[in-house]
């Protein structure tokens, strides 16, 4: 049985990797939710946030919070190009939803083998954006990036949620959410909020990699993990607003965090996607609804 | 086709298929300034169809015409922001917005001061005083009847020059039917071009002045409302 001291450093480490794929989560749910498709791209837009900021750091020295700004803004552009020259041509021709979501699938594998060409293949971390640490309370150690990843986190959400209630685009945007045709009747321009969507999921995507790299690692891998934990937590969570894409990390965080302190590292994944499983079996429109919508 | 300035809308040889079923055979149609014009015609008739088409929410081959500009190759937004605006069928709320919402998003093209705003909300209010009543309520939550309510307020949200609307009164029992077209034949009094597609027959031809019968995906007559005295006369047309 784990003693105390080691469920809650399991529970800061989970609270710490679960408001990441919370990021990312909220990046499926604003595409989702836009259009119906599930862009399992997601992951690629994390990696290429930690990749971006890296190299502008040791490249060009820019200072960590320039290239964190400026990362996010490429890689934003990174997802309107997406949108722009693979989802949307499809969109127009009428493509079945499952072929876009294919689709976005071979864009992650391609801007991978662009990574590994451009920037190579080797493992790239840089320093945590407050030195010294971590604050030790009791046996518990907070590393500063964990508040870092929590403030960002929770401004983002809140800024989102504002964004979607009280800003007349953020309307648009759940308007195209909920009917696409009763919204271009009313004169929203739908593909353009498509473009909003990519961006605003994609920069939330770097985001996300850009505040957990000096945590662990960015390399042109680490997009599919970090997609399909993203992916998991939106299920979890259900795809209807930010709060509930963060509850759904958050949770599937701590989860796998106490899965590999009861049971061992080699179970995380399989407790993950136990509960993964059990969601879709009882919850299928995820723990708060709101995949209610797209039934 | 020469500039048509006479005509608000006119639609000329619009085509429309579902892959290869011709759902929509060449059919003309027009709507002058201020006037109030339904479609009538059976189930399976084409109806929802040439509104759809005129409103490009599905391709189609022809022309269309709007106060004598070429609209033709303009996208379903674009036709909005000239000031053609469809309520369409089954409503098309969102119902995961309140009413405030929906009616805001109405004038989404809107760029004027709040005070524009409040003064559309208050003539929509004005019309259907039971929204105001509803306004942080839940769309989803609301009667049938005033979602109607809701559709038709939204889309005079947007000051159209023309108001398309398929089968409003559609699932509505007949005193909020009559209630809802009633207004609509008091918005047109006032000046608003109005073409509606209607199954209560006998109530849209109290309030149009002109009639297109449509049958088996064309326009099979085309006449003042005062010419039909009777189902039979619609009978007659339908299947003829």
């Amino acid at each position: 049985m784990p003693s105390v001291a080691e469920l809650s450093q399991s529970l800061v480490n989970g609270v710490g990797i679960g408001l990441i794929y919370g990021l990312i989560a909220i990046g499926f749910s604003v595409i989702y939710n836009a259009s119906g498709i599930v862009n399992f791209a997601q992951g690629v837009f994390v990696m290429l946030g930690g990749m971006f900021a890296h190299t502008l750091l040791t490249s060009y020295g820019i200072p960590i919070w320039l290239s964190a700004i400026i990362s996010t803004v490429l890689v934003a552009a990174v997802g309107v190009l997406v949108q722009i020259f693979v989802i949307n041509p499809m969109w127009r021709r009428n493509a079945p939803l499952f072929a876009i979501i294919l689709a976005t699938l071979a864009v992650q594998l391609l801007i991978e083998q662009v990574i590994i060409l451009t920037l190579g293949d080797r493992p790239r971390t840089y320093p945590e954006f407050t030195a010294g640490g971590p604050l030790k309370i009791g046996t518990v150690a907070i590393p500063y990036q964990f508040f870092w990843v929590l403030g960002v986190g929770a401004l983002l959400v809140f800024a989102l949620t504002q964004f979607f209630n009280r800003t007349r685009m953020g309307r648009a945007l759940r308007a195209c959410a909920q009917n696409r045709e009763a919204a271009a009747l009313l004169g929203i321009p739908v593909e353009r909020m498509l473009i909003v969507a990519f961006a605003l999921s994609a920069g939330l995507g770097a985001v996300a990699g850009i505040l957990i790299t000096p945590t662990q690692y960015t390399a042109y891998l680490i997009g599919t993990p970090f997609g399909i934990n993203g992916f998991i937590a939106a299920i979890i969570g259900g795809f209807g607003s930010p709060v509930a894409g963060l509850v759904g990390g958050v949770l599937l965080g701590v989860i796998q965090s106490e899965a590999i302190v009861f049971f061992g590292a080699g179970f995380r994944n399989i407790i993950s996607l136990t509960v993964l499983l059990v969601v879709l079996m009882y919850f299928p429109k995820g723990l708060f609804g709101g995949l209610e919508k797209k039934a | 086709m020469s500039a048509d300035t006479t005509h608000l809308i006119a639609v000329k040889d619009l085509a429309a298929s579902y892959g290869h079923i011709e759902a929509l055979r060449p059919t003309s149609l027009h709507v002058a300034p201020g006037e109030f014009v339904t479609i009538l015609g059976p189930n399976g008739a084409g109806k929802t169809t040439l509104l759809r088409a005129i409103t490009r929410l599905i391709p189609s081959k022809g022309q269309i015409t709007f106060n004598g500009k070429d609209v033709s190759g303009l996208k379903t937004h674009d036709l909005a922001e000239l000031g053609i605006i469809m309520v369409m069928e089954g409503r098309g709320l969102f119902g995961e917005m309140s009413v405030r919402e929906n009616l805001q998003l109405g004038a989404y093209k809107l760029s004027g001061s709040p005070a524009d705003m409040n003064r559309r909300l208050d003539k929509v209010f004005t019309l259907f005083p039971r929204l105001k009543e509803r306004i942080d309520q839940m769309s989803s939550s609301m009667s049938g009847g005033e979602q109607q309510m809701l559709a038709v307020g939204r889309a005079l949200m947007a000051e159209p020059k023309l108001l398309i609307l398929d089968e409003p009164s559609l699932g509505l029992a007949p005193r909020v039917a009559t209630e809802i077209l009633s207004t609509l034949g008091a918005l047109n009094k006032e000046g608003l071009g109005i073409l509606l597609v209607e199954q209560k027959a006998p109530l849209a031809l109290k309030l149009a002045q002109r009639v297109y019968i449509l049958s088996s995906g064309s326009v099979r007559a085309e006449l003042p409302t005062h010419e039909i005295k009777s189902h039979h006369d619609l009978a007659r047309y339908y299947f003829s």
